[in-house]
């Protein structure tokens, strides 16, 4: 039901271009609900917002049914946000002038739903998540759990085959998360697919599939490895997943970033017996730069671990 | 999207009521200001009017009947009619008068029940020397002396249509009255109000239409009239900034709220048509607010205003051109809102 093909997304930030997403692919079945797992900046929110068409991909495909939404434009692009995909932001990002009932016939209305029917669907839908007692209670009034259920009840306004949930449950204290938790399993069923960005892994028992987007961990279990370089020859590049620290055992290893104007800058050159690339398997980050040998190089990837074992001795 | 302007103007209801009254405010003063030009420009017409005349004979090197200073004698056949046709003498000069406190007027010198008899709207017409006919607006009444020069006049009529240069009022007094004032008792004049056929000197006398006449006039006032109208303009402006700066700062405050609302399917025309909903509202609201400042004020302003239902129509038209024009700066706002900044962190 929802295909990523290939996906991956660039943008500039701060001169440098980032790369938060890349050649990522994913096929999410009908009825499951799938978490985005991983730490801030691995690119959770970057992939939502693409697949909210709040962001256009560099490259590869996002299908949602038979509908290819990278290509949307104009007219069509308005009716997908509409009624193909319904959104549940971080900040709930409920309109403050609107009680809880205009905040979701808005939505409503905005896609040529006449003001009685949009008025008993909005009444339907705040039944739905438990706040008919709130209808006339504008978000300063109501609890984050409660501006939540409002902001999942907007988001399910068209009945959209796709939901999606931003850190549902960055703002609400335990007691709230446990209600909007249960209303976002019931959301998956057939039909419709609900996609959940979090870093919170207290969501993973309601997830029918996990996407982890942090690389950390997963060599925690390999040896040290040896590599070596000829001049010019690139270990990894800028995006790529960390999973290794590297030491340089001889030669000169440079570490350049890609400039948004294109082009590169030189960041730093690790000698022999220095260390590089500790900060993607530490945060779980991607490589924030490319290295590349300068000379005939030879490089000893170890894990986080291991690396640390050697420092301390 | 006409709910969401519509809660949003209650929601920041005190911005907008102080927006409001701050706009209204300057409207009504505009409203007076345009009123008092419009009274600048029709007490010209009025008063080139009250002659009756279908044209008016001056000496040759005379700018206009009204504005001159060379005379011309009062003598029998300087200017004649024939048949229907009629022509008097008038005289118009300046004067001051003590009618409550000192007053400087316009003092038409005439030929009693002749071409420039005044309308008067309480008492009668002057029908000899000794009588006068007030402004309306002096502080003299029916009965009361008035004392004008060396001369003691006696007040027999007010009129209300008888101001003219820039609204000084006016006293109309017999032609002999206005020569014993202005020229020490000598029978000079300095027009004729002429219907008809008449004859005259053309070597030394010229003819002027009404029109003309009332050019002559309209250039003693036209600086000060210019001026009002630069002053309106300024109005008009500092009302546009007023309005543009409260729907800027509000679209600058609901970012988010475009943001959000362009993400869930909101088209940007939806979105500017509430803020350009929200500007007019409010200038609209500010003008009628204007209307009534403006009549609330009127009796105590310097100058006449003439305020018509064209001229409060004018204010509502032009009220919601500047609120469109005002809403553009919060209109870029938000159409170049990015929906992506819904997505994220608070």
């Amino acid at each position: 039901m929802l295909a990523v093909r290939d996906l991956t997304i660039e943008y500039t930030s701060g001169g440098y271009r980032v790369r938060p997403i890349s050649d990522l692919s994913i096929d999410v079945a009908s009825g499951e609900l799938v978490l985005l797992l991983g730490a801030s900046g691995c690119g959770k929110t970057t992939l939502l917002s693409a697949l909210a068409t709040l962001l256009t991909p560099t490259a590869g495909t996002i299908h949602v049914g038979d509908v290819e939404v990278t290509g949307l434009r104009g007219p069509a692009l308005l009716e997908y946000r509409r009624k193909t995909v319904g959104v549940v932001f971080q900040a709930f990002n409920l309109i403050p002038s609107l009680n809880a009932r205009e905040n979701i016939e808005v939505a409503l209305r905005a896609a040529g739903v006449r003001r009685q029917a949009a008025r008993a669907r909005a009444l339907e839908l705040l039944d739905h998540v438990g706040l008919t007692d709130r209808i006339d209670h504008r978000p300063a009034d109501l609890s984050g759990g409660q501006q939540q259920r409002v902001a999942i009840a907007r988001a399910l306004a068209h009945d959209p085959p796709l939901v999606l949930a931003d850190e549902p449950t960055a703002h609400l204290d335990y007691i709230q998360v446990d209600g909007v938790l249960r209303l976002l399993r019931e959301l998956a069923r057939p039909g419709r697919v609900v996609v959940v960005a979090t870093h919170d892994d207290r969501l993973l028992p309601l997830a029918d599939r996990v996407v982890e987007l942090s690389a950390r961990a997963v060599a925690d279990a390999r040896p040290p490895a040896q590599v070596d370089l000829a001049p010019g020859q690139v270990l990894f590049r800028q995006g790529d997943p960390g999973d290794l620290v590297y030491v340089v055992e001889s030669g000169e290893i440079e570490l350049v970033r890609d400039l948004a104007a294109g082009g590169e800058e030189l960041v730093h050159v690790a000698a022999p017996g220095g260390y590089f690339g500790e900060l993607a398997p530490m945060f779980g980050l991607r490589r924030s730069a490319t290295a590349r040998a300068r000379t005939p190089a030879v490089v000893t990837g170890y894990s986080l671990r291991d690396f640390r074992a050697r420092r301390s001795t | 999207m006409w709910l969401v302007a519509a809660r949003d103007l209650q929601f920041r209801r005190r911005r907008f009521l102080i927006a409001i009254a701050a706009t209204g405010l300057v409207f009504g003063i505009a409203l007076l200001l345009d009123g008092a030009s419009k009274n600048i420009n029709d007490e010209t017409t009025r008063i080139v009017g009250l002659f009756h005349a279908d044209r008016f004979v001056v000496a040759r090197r005379a700018t206009g009947p009204f504005t001159t200073t060379v005379v011309i004698p009062d003598g029998p056949g300087t200017v004649a009619g024939h048949g229907a046709g009629r022509a008097d003498p008038f005289l118009v000069s300046r004067a001051t008068v003590r009618a409550g406190k000192l007053v400087d007027v316009n003092l038409v010198g005439y030929r009693p029940g002749g071409l420039g008899t005044p309308p008067v709207d309480e008492g009668r017409a002057v029908r000899g020397p000794g009588e006068v006919v007030v402004d309306s607006s002096l502080d003299a009444g029916v009965g009361d002396r008035l004392r004008v020069g060396e001369l003691d006049l006696r007040v027999v009529g007010t009129s209300s249509s008888i101001r003219f240069n820039f609204g000084t009022p006016s006293l109309f007094v017999a032609l002999a009255d206005a020569q014993r004032i202005v020229f020490g008792g000598q029978r000079l004049v300095l027009a004729y109000a002429a219907r008809g056929p008449v004859t005259f000197d053309g070597s030394t006398l010229r003819s002027v239409s009404n029109a003309q006449a009332e050019d002559d006039l309209h250039r003693t006032t036209k600086s000060g009239s210019d001026t009002v109208s630069f002053l309106n303009v300024l109005l008009w402006i500092v009302a546009a900034g007023i309005v543009a700066s409260i729907v800027y700062l509000n679209a600058l405050e609901r970012t988010r709220d475009f943001a959000v609302l362009k993400a869930t399917g909101s088209s940007n025309r939806s979105i500017v048509g509430g803020l350009a909903l929200q500007a007019t509202f409010i200038t609209v609201l500010a003008a009628v607010l204007a209307v009534g400042i403006a009549f609330a004020l009127k009796p105590g302003f310097p100058f006449p205003v003439t305020m018509s239902s064209s001229s409060v129509l004018k204010t509502v038209v032009v009220a919601i051109a500047v609120g469109l024009l005002a809403s553009l700066v919060g209109v870029r706002r938000a159409v170049t809102t990015d929906p992506a900044l819904a997505i994220g962190g608070a």
